[in-house]
């Protein structure tokens, strides 16, 4: 099996939704039709040179876009957090998300409902060969494998604990 | 202070555990469970003993140069702007911890799933300092709620059925009763995200700390470390020495078994690696980064040759998973913030032998947690050499002492071997009702509490035994 299809593979056995689309241009259409269905009215978007297609198509279904610089109290009113994702684990079915300047923690974390887009040559085969990769580390680093869950009541496994309750990715072709 | 100076009764405390039925019912039900899952990701990776074994070593080479390792990771944190601050035992820790939060007014404090918090005993001493201190790990937040303290590793309210937790959070939050776990994990979640939002300090322990980026790693399933330490103002981590790891590149190895032994899974949810405070630019992350590094008897346990490699411990909770005596006894038994079998090592080498005389008895040596350790501690040789410790300074129970001595005398030689035999047939006759021992005196009366004593057979095997015959064929 090859890395996307293990990708692939993992991450869908963690309850991560991934949508393979072949251009960015199909990923901007799959990220609309998302907001539309889930008839979401507020978005936490990643300031991100890729992200700038969504944002404009987001704008036009009349999509509210948060600065993704803005406070805590105003991201936790999104209902979807849209961000890159700098690398996935093949392995794991892993998502790796830096943080910086216009990309917080906080549009990953306080929304119900994470979008990740993820181009499929960032895909790598394990963590190992991650961490030779990754490179100079930015202030958080975050691997994410699937929605937050917890089993600790009655050890029945809940998903949104604290942070999404899915995690869907855009896997563009690389 | 809480620190405690009494003796652990741990036999009260097992009687106890074994007449709760729910807690019996809880523990059977959680732990085979545990175990399958552990032994399921364990046997997907061909690779896995290979895994553990470079585990036990990156470990071992870590406490061989535990200094220097310490040592580069302080000068890492100071130069991402972080603070350093050394404590030797919880006092101490305490002490750095309620100055920050007292320094900088801080009102309100989240905290994240740490043993070693609670190994120092630092929410009373935060709430005297005048602070609130909420627990956001949802097991940890019930524990905490219920005035009880976690019995697991990573399942901290694991003794405590649904319908107990949908009772407390109607006494203590004021909500209907919810009885799906959904329900009371959603209300946790809305109580939570309001403390989150409120906090200016959070405090988090640390899985591992990266000794040449200065990195401070957080392994976690639900994302209330990443909250906690993405929106306070002020991060406080703590750690034991223990958690430093050279390079970056050794925490794949780490990363692999960690998840996989604890909780079956191939990665946990969220893996944060945190390198220093908040950048240039940035909205999120803490302003100020201090790292407490904690001894407490940690450099004392790494002196000591035969039980040094209980400091290789990664928290997994597999060996407590697969123990049948905490499966049974369950966390709070044991008296003391770690439990099962790496507590009965952790809590006498931290605490004093003295204290925790029993704990090291509490195992039947069966070696299924040296079997499962992702990192290799060999648990029941460093238990039998702590019972041996109990025995050499008169610490073991007179009962041991008694019934040892009495095995050293009869089987010291064939006819005294005899004499035993026709002495307890001999008593078993004043014992036995309908061909069982119910109950026998002391110091034998222990193995008749929960079961019968079968009998001695009336005639001895080495009078019924027949030598084969001697010579060809």
């Amino acid at each position: 099996m090859n890395r996307e299809a293990l990708f692939i593979e993992r991450a869908g056995q963690v309850g991560v939704t991934v949508i393979a689309v072949g251009t960015l241009d199909e990923a901007v259409e799959r990220a609309v039709e998302l907001c539309r269905e889930r008839r979401v009215q507020r978005a936490a978007l990643w300031d991100a040179p890729e992200m700038a297609p969504i944002r404009a198509g987001l704008r036009a279904e009349g999509v509210e876009i948060l600065d993704p610089r803005g406070s805590f109290e105003t991201l936790a009113h999104a209902e979807i957090g849209i961000t890159g994702a700098d690398w996935g684990v093949a392995e794991t079915g892993t998502i790796v998300l830096a943080s910086g300047p216009g990309q917080p923690q906080a549009a990953s974390l306080l929304p119900p409902l994470h979008l990740a887009v993820l181009r499929a040559d960032r895909i790598v085969p394990d963590l190992a060969t991650l961490l030779e990769l990754c490179g100079p580390l930015p202030s958080a680093l975050v691997f994410i494998t699937g929605p937050s869950r917890s089993a600790d009541i009655g050890l029945v496994p809940v998903l949104g604990a604290h942070g999404p309750t899915a995690v869907t990715v855009l896997l563009v072709a690389g | 202070m809480p620190d405690r100076p009494t003796r652990i009764d741990l036999i009260r405390n097992i009687e106890r555990a074994l007449r709760d039925e729910s807690l019996q019912r809880q523990m059977g039900k959680a732990m085979p469970a545990s175990r399958k899952a552990r032994a399921d990701a364990a046997a997907e990776l061909p690779e896995w003993e290979s895994l553990r074994s470079a585990a036990a070593e990156i470990k071992d080479h870590v406490l061989a140069n535990l200094e220097s390792y310490l040592g580069q990771l302080e000068s890492q944190v100071r130069a991402l702007g972080g603070v350093v601050h050394w404590a030797s035992d919880a006092a101490e820790a305490r002490v750095i911890i309620t100055d920050l939060a007292r320094s900088r007014g801080v009102r309100r404090i989240v905290k994240s799933k740490s043993m070693t918090t609670e190994e120092i005993f630092l929410n009373p001493a935060l709430e005297s300092a005048g602070a609130s201190v909420v627990e956001t790990d949802l097991g940890e937040y019930v524990v905490q709620l219920a005035g009880e303290r976690p019995s697991h590793l990573i399942a901290p309210v694991v003794h405590k059925p649904t319908g107990e937790i949908s009772d407390l959070f109607v006494k203590k939050l004021g909500v209907p009763r919810y009885e799906r776990p959904e329900d009371l994990a959603r209300v946790a979640r809305e109580v939570l995200r309001a403390e989150f939002l409120a906090a200016e300090m959070g405090i988090t322990g640390v899985n591992f700390a990266i000794a040449e980026t200065g990195t401070l790693v957080i392994v976690e399933n639900e994302g209330n470390a990443r909250l906690t330490t993405a929106r306070p103002r002020i991060h406080v981590a703590v750690m034991g020495i223990e958690k430093v790891l050279p390079r970056l590149a050794d925490l794949s190895v780490f990363l692999r078994i960690l998840a996989r032994s604890g909780t079956g899974q191939r990665s946990s949810v969220y893996v944060s690696l945190l390198t220093g405070r908040r950048r240039v630019g940035e909205t999120d992350g803490p302003e100020e980064l201090h790292l407490v590094i904690l001894d407490n008897g940690r450099r004392r346990l790494l002196a000591d040759p035969d039980l040094r490699g209980a400091l290789r411990c990664i928290r997994c909770g597999a060996c407590q998973n697969e123990c049948p005596v905490y499966q049974h006894a369950g966390g709070h038994a044991y008296g003391s913030v770690y439990a099962g079998p790496i507590g009965a090592v952790l809590t006498p080498a931290y605490e004093g032998l003295e204290q925790a005389r029993d704990l090291p008895f509490a195992s039947t040596l069966c070696r299924a947690c040296a079997d499962v350790c992702p990192v290799k501690i060999d648990l029941p040789g460093m238990l039998v050499e702590l019972r041996a410790r109990a025995v050499r300074t008169g610490l073991a129970p007179r009962r041991d002492r008694m019934l040892v001595g009495a095995w050293t005398f009869f089987t010291r030689s064939p006819a005294r071997f005899v004499l035993a035999g026709s002495l307890g047939r001999l008593a078993q006759r004043l014992l036995a009702r309908g061909g069982k021992i119910e109950r026998l005196p002391y110091p034998l009366s222990g193995w008749t509490a929960h079961r019968t004593a079968p009998l001695l057979a009336s005639r001895p095997f080495r009078k019924r035994w027949k030598p084969p015959q001697e010579g060809p064929q």
